[in-house]
């Protein structure tokens, strides 16, 4: 079954064809960073614009890049939830009409789950059950995958997202956005102990993360040694911040993985690509025993290839949507229990 | 020519067909942000109700705003996937052309208005009348209604949605009783023949560069002040 997946939750217009579930035939991403670089975040209005102008040229480079016409496509699958309002009902509204004109069947998806999805396009061999960590500039969620459709969503943030205390550090320290990148790149040339900085709820049972009080910390200890008049050791700010975000990752995801018995890790969503969560992630899964799992680099940030891999795995299992499909912007990932 | 027009920019969406001047249907209804939810299903029924189907329909109209942003967003999007997955070319018609459109049996100047929103401010332009069809005269408007008043200096036909504040206020202001109103919706059926107008006569937009008509810049400015002064208390505190 050859699926068109549509994803437009925040600032990434884009559009895959997906066959079976499981062969990318294309996955186009148009990146709007150049757009909110300046403002140092997302502007949601500026991305919901964004998103109607680039939205049918994305469909239709997605539908050349893969070889296709709109008549081979067989069903269309949308983030639907989870995301930017503004930005959701554009992709919404363009699959929804697609799926009328061309009368195959709609699915409306769940932003995480599509994230899940992006490890088993990766890495097709992971294993089930496992507990997957799902880490952007929008969503820390922590999320136990008993089957496809299938989850148990055991936290998530309680303030900022991982990424997003990223994002507004670098912003902080001038660095630019988005910030993971820069303070990964920065952070390799750092001292990982020069700051002793705080790990929100590291000792906590629950499975949420808080990452606001790590930010603020990050943002006194610059300020410190502004007010000394020392110079700047911006490389030992970003790496032991990095530090103290990766080590709360794993605490709680290896917990998680104790906790449900489960031998595999997922780590998607754009914080998956840092180097240095990706080394410590690896490093203690052979220590433990566990294997970790992350998507291809591409597969990372936000793509419309996994929204069409999840889209079809709910096709499949009879879950398509009738044209009444609306967004909803704030929604925990919901349990699914299938047959 | 068979055109399907949508306008979305409004509390209320209107979806309507047209053969040439010939209406096949004409429907409006309450979105109460339900527009998404509603649209695919509501052009469904008024295809039906007018008996025909989408392969049909030879073109497509897209009321473009001023309005609602989010309104016209869903609008745009649908009337230019609904165009690029039949093949079939779309046309872009302003929203304050629909509504002077719609008062084009009036000699005097017609001045549609349109809320934009927070603070009382008004999208709004003159348009007059001739064949049959109504000419923008001068640029889009967009300010307060006093402001608007000080640019009328003949009798003038006011038209919009919610249109007696609207007169109250001008009339007070103008000391005169040249002030005419008219209520009135955009319709999906005008949007269709004044689409049918310009696709028959060669003009239809770009598809997939289909983008609504903003008179107004984003919310960025508005973001930057709040991440500043949030920086800058950050810096302090
Ligand atoms: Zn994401």
């Amino acid at each position: 079954m050859l699926v068109l997946g549509i994803e437009t939750s925040c600032d990434e217009t884009s559009a895959a064809l997906v066959a079976d579930g499981k062969t990318v035939l294309s996955n186009i991403i148009a990146n709007q960073l150049e757009l909110h670089r300046k403002y140092g975040g997302v502007v949601p209005e500026i991305a919901a614009r964004r998103h109607t102008e680039l939205i049918g040229y994305v469909i239709n480079e997605a539908l050349d890049a893969g070889g296709k016409s709109l008549r081979d496509v067989e069903a269309v699958a949308v983030t639907a939830k989870q995301g930017l309002v503004g930005s959701l009902l554009v992709g919404a509204a363009a699959a929804k009409t697609l799926s009328y004109s061309l009368q195959v069947p709609l699915v409306g998806v769940h932003h995480i789950e599509g994230h899940i999805f992006a490890n088993l396009l990766s890495n097709p061999e992971i294993p089930l059950p496992h507990v997957c960590l799902t880490v952007s500039g929008g969503h820390t969620m922590l999320v136990y995958v008993r089957d496809y459709c299938q989850y148990e969503l055991l936290g998530g943030t309680v303030d900022d997202a991982a990424g997003e205390a990223f994002d507004k550090i670098a912003k902080f320290l001038d660095l630019g956005f988005p910030g993971g990148p820069v303070i990964d790149r920065l952070a390799t040339q750092g001292d990982r102990k020069a700051f002793a900085f705080p790990r929100p709820l590291l000792k906590a049972k629950a499975f949420y993360f808080s990452f606001s009080g790590l930010k603020t910390s990050v943002i006194n200890a610059f300020k410190g040694q502004l007010a000394s008049g020392e110079t700047l050791p911006l490389e030992d700010i970003a790496a032991s911040f990095q530090e103290a975000v990766v080590d709360v990752l794993l605490a709680k995801t290896l917990r998680a993985a104790r906790q449900y018995e489960v031998s595999t890790i997922g780590v998607t969503g754009g914080v998956s690509a840092n180097r240095r969560l990706r080394e410590v992630f690896a490093d203690a899964g052979n220590r433990e025993g566990i294997e970790v799992y992350f998507p291809a680099l591409s597969m990372c940030t936000d793509n419309a290839a996994m929204i069409a891999a999840a889209g079809h795995a709910r096709l499949m299992r009879g879950q398509a949507n009738d044209l009444s499909l609306d967004v909803i912007p704030n929604v925990p990932l919901e349990v699914q229990h299938v047959g | 020519m068979l055109v399907l027009g949508i306008d979305t920019s409004g509390y209320a969406n209107a979806i309507g067909v047209a053969d040439g001047e010939r209406v096949l249907a004409d429907f409006i209804f309450e979105t109460r942000n339900e527009s998404l939810a509603k649209i695919m299903l509501n052009i469904d029924s008024v295809l039906k109700d007018a008996g025909i189907g989408l392969g049909d329909i030879e073109g497509f109209g897209v009321g473009l705003g001023p309005g609602s942003w989010t309104g016209i967003r869903i609008g745009v999007t649908v009337g230019k996937m609904l165009a690029y997955s039949t093949g079939k070319p779309v046309k872009g018609i302003p929203t304050l052309e629909v509504l002077a459109y719609q008062a084009r049996d009036c000699h005097s100047l017609i001045c549609p208005i349109i809320d934009a929103g927070a603070g009382g401010t008004i999208y709004a332009a003159f348009y007059r009348r001739g064949n049959n069809t109504v000419h923008q005269a001068g640029d889009y408007y967009i300010g307060d209604l006093p402001d608007l008043a000080g640019m009328i200096a003949e009798p003038v036909v006011l038209v919009a949605t919610d249109v007696s504040k609207h007169q109250g206020v001008i009339g007070q202001l103008l000391k005169s009783n040249t002030v005419a109103a008219r209520e009135s919706m955009p319709g999906g059926a005008t949007v269709a023949l004044l689409a049918a107008a310009r696709l028959e006569n060669g003009e239809p937009d770009d598809t997939l560069a289909l983008a609504p008509l903003y008179l107004k810049e984003s919310t960025a400015r508005a973001f930057v002040n709040k991440y500043s002064k949030r920086a800058q208390a950050a810096q302090q505190g």
